[in-house]
């Protein structure tokens, strides 16, 4: 087996050639993916770098393509499926770290913390605020697939309220076992707090938040988003910020890195983070041992998990 | 024939078996007059169990008590029965009167002990009085608010000569009603700027659900239940209905603050603890009902149902009162299902006996109990007396003719008449137990939390007993609940006596303010 990992710039690669090294020798790290020709058998590729039929072509001896994350925009599926290479992803490694990400979008908004630190920052001493708690609150979940149910695992002990939405219900033992309740998604809207949205995006799901749904929304009420941007109709939610006093969480954005120039950013009750819901120290080391652990497995003769195609 | 002869004719003429009692030498003459008889092995859970059999029937049943001991041993359950208005024909044998000039063992003077808590009481004289006094005791038993009557039955009456003659006697509630009430409370009802109604027991005795329904769909006001209720107060699956009332002024007041009419029916306050508070000052509060309570404002007796029916035909829609729906509630569930706390608890009980009667005694639980079981008519008993070892007695009672009867109970309180288990397996009662177990007294470690730290943690609050072996010694079938809780639905089938421990979280809440 011959494998090359080609990794963005920003990741330390000395430390990990060194890691790599221990563990898959025959493991060739670059940068850099404008090479003339590889003759490597296995690819292990971020999100980063587009695996089109321009590099697939300079590899003609690839079997197996690992993709260290979840997302898999970046490859050709038409490509690779029409030279028989096998795909995988890594679809567990990040929920957990997703899932804390929107209790710190909604705890950072109930508590106004953002104002709250520039304000101590500006050398002010705000002593009455208007801070929420989450305890009591209505936290409605659009989307109840792996990373809703890892957000509804971490709020039961919050002792909220949860709502969810999905085009599959759970079976009653689980909605009993999480204490959730299954409302449609006008119903969610109406009665939620917080609703955080968790769903892929498809034909279904593109722009199904839109001016309607969060017109539903109490005033005051936060909208968190980690899935993808096109779910929710940008104009709208700007609209229901500057009209309904939504506040929101974002970390997802059409264009990565977004224009700056959008109204959304000069809006107070909005929240941002880098599309890094799901990137922790801790869940970059998860990625990258499954990573591993599947080449490995490829390498011993064994199917890889997590067939993509 | 001889008085024993015109006792048997007189219990068969006026319907008042079944009997439940615990015999001595005493009572020997007259039970030759008695049939159909439970025995219980402590007199007081025969009280209990005619209690039981006696509300959810609505019709007399007879006790019978050994004199001084009987009688003595079962004031606290005569007490309860009399604030449950339980219309029981208590009966006790007496001693002979030839010579009660000397006061033999056993006498005692049995009307004077029961001074206070009954509706009636005589001690027969002679052997003619039988017929009479039965039929006067089963009259004033049955009269709203109906409740206990004694009769003291002296050895040597009951072979007297007795004059008997079958008499016909009937007994339907009243329902007449005062118009002209009825026509000065709607109107004190639509220049009200917010009235709330506050529904009681009554409700539930009369069999009024729908017309308080429909009462309170007319108003649309919201239907709170009076404090501590022994019986259901409402349907509770009404979104009119806004839950119970707490049993304390400063709460009450809370509840009520922006209604400035409140019109209780069929029930009315019963207050502990104490608060500081004065109750509902400058509310205007009138009560309608057989069991009134002039202390509180205006006063109208009348049958709770018909008034209920006639004014809502006249009341004008004043507000539009739904409850919400608490979403926090299946979050509460899971939450408690690590821990057996009593959320997780109630809603399994829930699913698994839907349709059941629930006689409640779980104390601390009750509450909670109340709201996650639900009210509808004949689906909830407790005892309004705050007296505990009801709650097993009642429930056996009431199985006799409800086969869907469970009773759950506070391992504290199931030890006061545990051996009543004695007398579900002989008869075979279909009763169904569940014992909440926390190790001990939690209420009043929660009572000490508010008022008295340095006590909450005192030894003597905590009891530790193999509960579900002493059931086995009484030849119940008893188990020990796992975490889901599937027990339950062990425990639900089957027609023989069952009773399943369910050992709950310990920690003690603060349940007062
Ligand atoms: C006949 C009688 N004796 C004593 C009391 C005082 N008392 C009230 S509640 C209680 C404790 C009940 O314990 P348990 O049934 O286990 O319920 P918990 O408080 O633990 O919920 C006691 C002893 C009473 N109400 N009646």
């Amino acid at each position: 087996m011959k494998a090359l990992a080609i990794l963005p710039g920003f990741i330390p690669m000395d430390q990990i050639k060194k890691a790599a090294a221990q563990i898959l020798p025959e493991l060739e790290l670059t940068a850099d993916a404008s090479f003339e020709k590889s003759d490597a058998d296995v690819l292990i590729v971020t999100t980063f770098t587009k695996v089109d039929a321009g590099l697939l072509s300079r590899m003609p001896n690839l079997k197996f393509i690992q993709v260290a994350s979840t997302g898999y925009d970046n490859v050709d599926l038409g490509e690779v499926r029409r030279r028989g290479i096998m795909l995988s992803n890594i679809p567990v490694a990040n929920k957990e770290a997703v899932a804390e990400h929107v209790i710190m979008f909604a705890l950072v908004l109930l508590r106004n913390f953002v104002q709250l630190n520039s304000q101590i920052r500006a050398g002010q001493w705000p002593v009455l605020t208007g801070a929420r708690e989450l305890k009591g609150k209505v936290f409605g979940i659009i989307g109840m697939g792996a990373i809703g149910t890892k957000l509804v695992e971490r709020l039961i002990p919050f002792e909220v309220g949860i709502l969810y939405n999905d085009v599959r219900r759970l079976p009653q033992d689980r909605e009993e076992f999480y204490g959730v309740k299954y409302v449609e998604l006008d119903d969610l809207m109406r009665l939620s707090d917080i609703v955080s949205i968790h769903v892929p995006l498809t034909d279904k799901t593109r722009h199904m938040i839109t001016e309607r749904q969060l017109n539903l929304m109490k005033d005051g009420a936060i909208l968190i988003n980690t899935s993808r941007a096109e779910v929710i109709d940008e104009k709208a939610l700007i609209k229901a910020v500057k009209e309904k006093g939504i506040r929101v969480g974002i970390d997802v954005y059409e264009k990565e890195p977004p224009d700056f120039k959008s109204e959304l950013f000069s809006l107070d009750n909005v929240v941002f983070s880098p599309h890094i819901a799901g990137a922790t120290v801790e869940s970059q080391e998860r990625f990258l041992m499954e990573t591993i652990a599947n080449v490995l497995r490829y390498k011993q003769g064994l199917e890889p998990q997590y067939r993509v195609v | 024939m001889k008085g024993y002869e015109a006792l048997r004719e007189s219990i068969r003429e006026l319907g008042l078996l079944p009997a439940f009692g615990n015999p001595g030498t005493t009572e020997l003459p007259m039970l030759r007059g008695i049939d159909e008889y439970y025995l219980t092995l402590h007199d007081s859970i025969a009280v209990g169990m005619a209690d039981g059999y006696s509300q959810y029937a609505l019709k007399p049943s007879l006790v019978n008590l050994h004199s001084v001991p009987g009688l003595g041993n079962s004031i606290a359950f005569i007490h309860t029965a009399s604030k449950n208005r339980s219309p029981i024909v208590i009966t006790a044998g007496q001693q002979d009167s030839r010579h009660a000039v000397y006061e033999p063992l056993l006498y005692g003077d049995l009307t004077e002990l029961v001074n206070g808590l009954v509706k009636m009481k005589y001690e027969v004289r002679h052997g003619d009085d039988i017929p009479i006094v039965l039929r006067r005791a089963r009259a004033v038993a049955m009269t709203p608010p109906m409740g206990p009557v004694f009769i003291s039955f002296p050895m040597d009456t009951l072979d007297e000569e007795a004059a008997y003659e079958a008499k016909r006697t009937g007994h339907s509630p009243p329902n007449l009603i005062d118009e002209e009430a009825v026509d000065y409370i709607v109107d004190r009802l639509n220049h009200a700027t917010n009235p709330a109604l506050v529904m009681g027991y009554e409700v539930d005795v009369f069999d009024a659900f729908k017309e308080a329904e429909a009462m309170a769909d007319a108003l649309g006001c919201p239907v709170y239940g009076e404090p501590l209720s022994h019986r259901s107060p409402f349907n509770s699956n009404n979104p009119r209905f806004a839950g119970d009332l707490l049993p304390a002024s400063t709460l009450i007041n809370m509840k009520l603050l922006p209604h400035d009419l409140i019109l209780i029916i069929g029930g009315g306050i019963t207050l502990y603890p104490y608060l500081p508070s004065p109750l509902l000052p400058g509310k205007h509060i009138i009560s309608v009902g057989f069991d009134v309570d002039p202390r509180l404002g205006e006063a109208f007796v009348m049958n709770p149902k018909t008034f209920l029916a006639a004014a809502a035909k006249k009341v004008k829609h004043k507000c539009d009162f739904k409850r919400e729906e608490d979403l926090l509630y299946m979050n509460k569930v899971a939450r408690a299902r690590s821990t057996m706390g009593i959320d997780y608890v109630l809603y399994k009980m829930k699913k698994a006996f839907e349709g059941f009667t629930v006689v409640d005694e779980s104390i601390s639980y009750s509450p909670t109990l109340r709201s996650a079981m639900g009210y509808g008519h004949n689906k909830y008993f407790t005892a309004k007396s705050g007296q505990l070892g009801w709650g097993l007695a009642a429930s056996m009672g009431m199985s006799i003719i409800n086969r869907k009867t469970v009773a759950v109970i506070g391992d504290g309180s199931f030890m006061y008449s545990v051996q009543g288990l004695w007398t579900a397996k002989k008869y075979g009662l279909p009763t169904k137990i569940i014992v909440l177990n926390n190790g001990g007294y939690n209420i009043l470690k929660s009572y000490a939390k508010s008022y008295y730290p340095e006590l909450e943690n005192a030894d003597y609050l905590n009891i530790e007993a193999s509960i579900t072996d002493i059931a086995k010694g009484f030849g119940v079938e008893a188990e020990i609940a796992g975490n889901e809780l599937r027990e339950l639905e062990w425990l639900r089938e089957g027609s023989e006596p069952k009773l399943l421990l369910i050992n709950v979280d310990r920690t003690v809440q603060k349940m007062f303010l």
